[in-house]
């Protein structure tokens, strides 16, 4: 086990990669009372086109399989798994996004017990075609319930428009249809693919003792036998850098019209340091021009343009890397128009120099008031991870990262033929 | 203040509407700057709250008109998440003229009526009046705290007052049915009911074990027998909210299936009266009620929202002691709750289709 030192975060996280490839890190937080541990697998909705583990043929799967497959782990032959949990105090919960599938659990004592549920269950598939088909039910009335969803339509019409071929665009529960196409045999072969411990990470965080833990994990995982694993071979489909399309427009009942528009970003193609600084990168200088304490906000929200729901982000993965700006506004054509006018501006006058050290130094500030919370640690060590960085070691990259940096950033990624929006509103009377 | 948060937030807790300013600092020994930013925190935090930027003795007229639109924008925005909006709906339905019905943020038809001078004058004599609880958590002492309270806050002297109980809501005679119709794919099928306890009451922890075991957890009744044996919905939860004494339900279900689900929570209250649970559901629930508080330690914001829940209710309980109750609770206690949990109102919202 290693041993790895952040003083300048008062943090210390111990690692290890055990025989059978699974990556496992613990990050102790004495004095806590809560425990949360992770184990997450690289297959999210992205992963759709591969060739499945023992065969040599390409398989195109199903959409929404990733998911479907988080909901049917919960199932054991011998009853679920909520209540193995429960039984020793323990929240459990899952998600799947774009690129991985995460299974966790929350619980104030009990770490040894709810740790070894976490592991068995999440290795132990038990899929029936009765109870697969069951599952159907569920799932069709969660891509329901996402439908009336105004942010998540706008969110997911967005990517949509953006992107032509790569999978991004595949609503992570898939269609009804699609899920009524999902099998036990399709579920088996994903599993087999995707959820050998060499393709999966753990990580927990909480008051426990990293030594003993670690003795766990790794007495439970070599009790267990799995193939050779190793990478798994995914197809690419190739991504022009063109949109889409420019506009999509969905109706739906809401009381002011929500649009969304952002950039599609070169790709990335490879984890590391590249991925990680061009994140920072982005969303530092996101913040800095379109921040609450930018000028342009100010204005936006003087002119009833905005709300206290204006937000930005940067998504960067496997294949994609786009940016989200938007909210809830009156006028959606008015808003892109001006908040587009003003990053191209910037574009060609610069950041100011004074904003960006300001912006960053909040940005290191909330980077550390967030590792007060084990929820928000945990889903960004992952995410940093899975993108080839180190979570612990962020605040030393956004302090290495120049205004010169963030210019070069924004000529880059504002770019008006790489621009494309969603706009969600209620149908014209 | 290196990236401090601050927000403010207004909610309904039983018949009180409370108001909740907060501010959040990381601890002096990451930065490396003079000076304390705690005490920094807490003169932003009383002057914020206690000497507003003012003009002529009143609000800034346009800070006033636009928090009015702000106000009004989020009001209107319920509607956008159906599953909050049949939430509201069904608590407005459920209490007829009673406060509990209203919004936290009050009413639309309301915000015309409100201007600079008089909005300022209903906030200073609300300065006066209110019950205050101020709370500091971190690495820090009472003495220390007191004193920068002393210089940050500008208040009246006075007495702590404490928070009045809410008032019951009047028994029903008959269930009342509310369908709504708005353009939707999915039904929303919510319930009310009274439960004739309160929070800090002797009854309160045999009503959390009611409520774990009926709908609060994926162990609960409500999911098992709707989602996971039914298939029939995403969600379907009980959750109780004990400083008004109601348990609402709620659930996304097809719209062709309301009589189905209706059915089947119908007959999970029964089971409940009937006491048709076993020792080791029992033993489940109070595993991860007491787990809930435990968990509570590790988090600044929940304890402080711990200890006023408790003061709210005029009493002054640990987690600890809560923990005890909950442990010391007999299925008896849990049958004797459910005798006293009354269906009110059943709210359905759903679909345009086959409008006459």
């Amino acid at each position: 086990m290693e041993k790895l030192d952040y003083p300048k975060m008062q943090e210390t996280l111990y690692f290890e990669k055990l025989e059978n490839g699974l990556e496992v890190f613990l990050l102790p937080k004495p004095g806590f009372s809560k425990t949360y541990a992770t184990f997450a697998a690289r297959f999210g909705s992205i992963d759709h086109r591969f060739i499945p583990a023992g065969s040599a043929e390409e398989r195109i799967v199903p959409d929404g399989i990733a998911h479907f497959l988080e909901h049917k782990m919960f199932e054991e032959p011998d009853g679920d798994v909520f209540s193995r949990f429960a039984a020793h105090g323990a929240s459990a919960n899952a998600y799947t996004s774009f690129d991985r599938t995460v299974y966790l659990f929350s619980a104030a004592g009990h770490v040894a017990e709810n740790l070894r549920t976490l592991l068995d269950f999440v290795q132990n598939p038990y899929f029936t075609d009765e109870n697969v088909e069951k599952e159907k039910g569920i799932i069709i009335q969660e891509i329901e319930m996402y439908r009336d969803n105004p942010d998540w339509r706008v969110y997911f019409g967005l990517i949509e428009s953006l992107y032509q071929r790569h999978p991004v665009h595949i609503d992570i529960a898939g269609t009804s249809e699609s899920v009524r196409s999902i099998t036990k045999e399709l579920l088996y072969e994903c599993y087999r693919t995707f959820y050998h411990p060499s393709n999966m990470m753990l990580f927990a965080v909480g008051g426990f003792e990293p030594e003993a833990i670690m003795e766990l994990v790794r007495a439970n995982q070599s009790a267990k036998s799995f193939g050779p694993g190793g990478p798994v071979t995914r197809i690419k489909e190739p991504e022009p850098m063109e949109v889409r399309r420019r506009r999509l427009e969905t109706h739906l009942p809401v009381s002011l019209p929500k649009c969304l528009f952002g950039f599609k970003d070169e790709p990335v193609e490879r984890p590391g340091d590249e991925a990680v600084r061009r994140e920072l990168t982005t969303k530092l200088m996101l913040e800095a021009l379109l921040g609450p304490s930018s000028d342009l906000y100010q204005e936006l929200y003087n002119d009833n343009l905005i709300s206290d729901n204006f937000s930005f982000e940067y998504q960067l993965g496997p294949g994609y890397a786009f940016s989200v700006i938007g909210g809830e506004t009156r006028d959606p054509g008015e808003l892109e128009r001006r908040v587009c006018e003003h990053l191209y501006r910037a574009a060609e006058r610069g950041v100011d120099a004074q904003v960006f050290e300001r912006t960053r130094k909040k940005r290191i500030g909330s980077l550390l008031r967030m590792l007060n919370s084990p929820e928000a640690i945990a889903s960004e060590f992952i995410s940093f991870r899975f993108k080839g960085g180190d979570l612990l070691k962020a605040v030393e990259i956004l302090e290495s990262i120049g205004p010169a940096d963030a210019e070069k950033r924004l000529r880059e990624h504002a770019r008006a033929d790489r621009l494309a929006v969603s706009v969600v509103r209620s149908k014209p009377a | 203040m290196y990236g401090a948060g601050f927000g403010f937030n207004i909610f309904k807790r039983g018949d009180h509407q409370v108001v909740q300013f907060r501010i959040d600092v990381i601890n002096d020994r990451f930065v490396s700057a003079s000076g304390s930013l705690l005490e920094e925190a807490m003169m932003f935090l009383g002057e914020t709250v206690t000497a507003p930027a003012l003009e002529n003795g009143a609000f800034r007229r346009d800070y006033v008109e636009a928090e009015k639109t702000t106000v009004l924008k989020r009001l209107e925005a319920i509607i956008n998440d159906k599953i909050r909006y049949a939430a509201e709906r069904c608590v407005e339905e459920m209490c007829g003229d009673d406060v509990y019905r209203l919004n936290a943020l009050g009413q639309k038809d309301d915000l015309p009526g409100i201007g600079a001078a008089s909005l300022y004058q209903r906030y200073d004599e609300w300065l006066q009046e209110a019950v205050w609880d101020l709370y500091v958590a971190g690495d820090t002492t009472l003495e220390e705290v007191a004193e920068l309270a002393s210089q940050a806050f500008r208040l009246p002297p006075g007495e702590p007052a404490n928070y009045s109980p809410p008032a019951p809501l009047p028994p029903r005679e008959e269930v009342r049915t509310v369908t709504e119709r708005l353009d939707v794919r999915q039904g929303k099928l919510n319930m009310g009911l009274t439960t004739g306890c309160l929070y800090g009451s002797e009854g309160y922890p045999a009503l959390l074990l009611y409520n774990g075991l009926l709908g609060a957890y994926p162990h609960s009744k409500l999911f098992v027998n709707v989602r996971e044996k039914a298939s029939l919905a995403y969600y379907a939860s009980s959750r109780l909210d004990g400083h008004k004494g109601i348990l609402t339900i709620q659930s996304g279900i097809d719209i062709q299936n309301y009589e189905k689900a209706l059915g089947i929570i119908r007959a999970q209250l029964e089971a409940m009266r009937r006491g048709d649970f076993s020792r080791e559901d029992i033993a489940k629930t109070k595993a991860m009620l007491i787990n809930q508080l435990r968990e509570l330690n590790d988090s600044a914001l929940e304890r402080i929202g711990f200890d006023f829940s408790a003061a709210l209710a005029g009493r002054t309980m640990g987690s600890e002691e809560m923990i005890r109750a909950i442990e010391a609770v007999t299925p008896e206690e849990i049958v004797a709750a459910a005798q006293n949990v009354r269906l009110d109102t059943i709210y359905f919202l759903r679909d345009l289709k086959g409008e006459s």
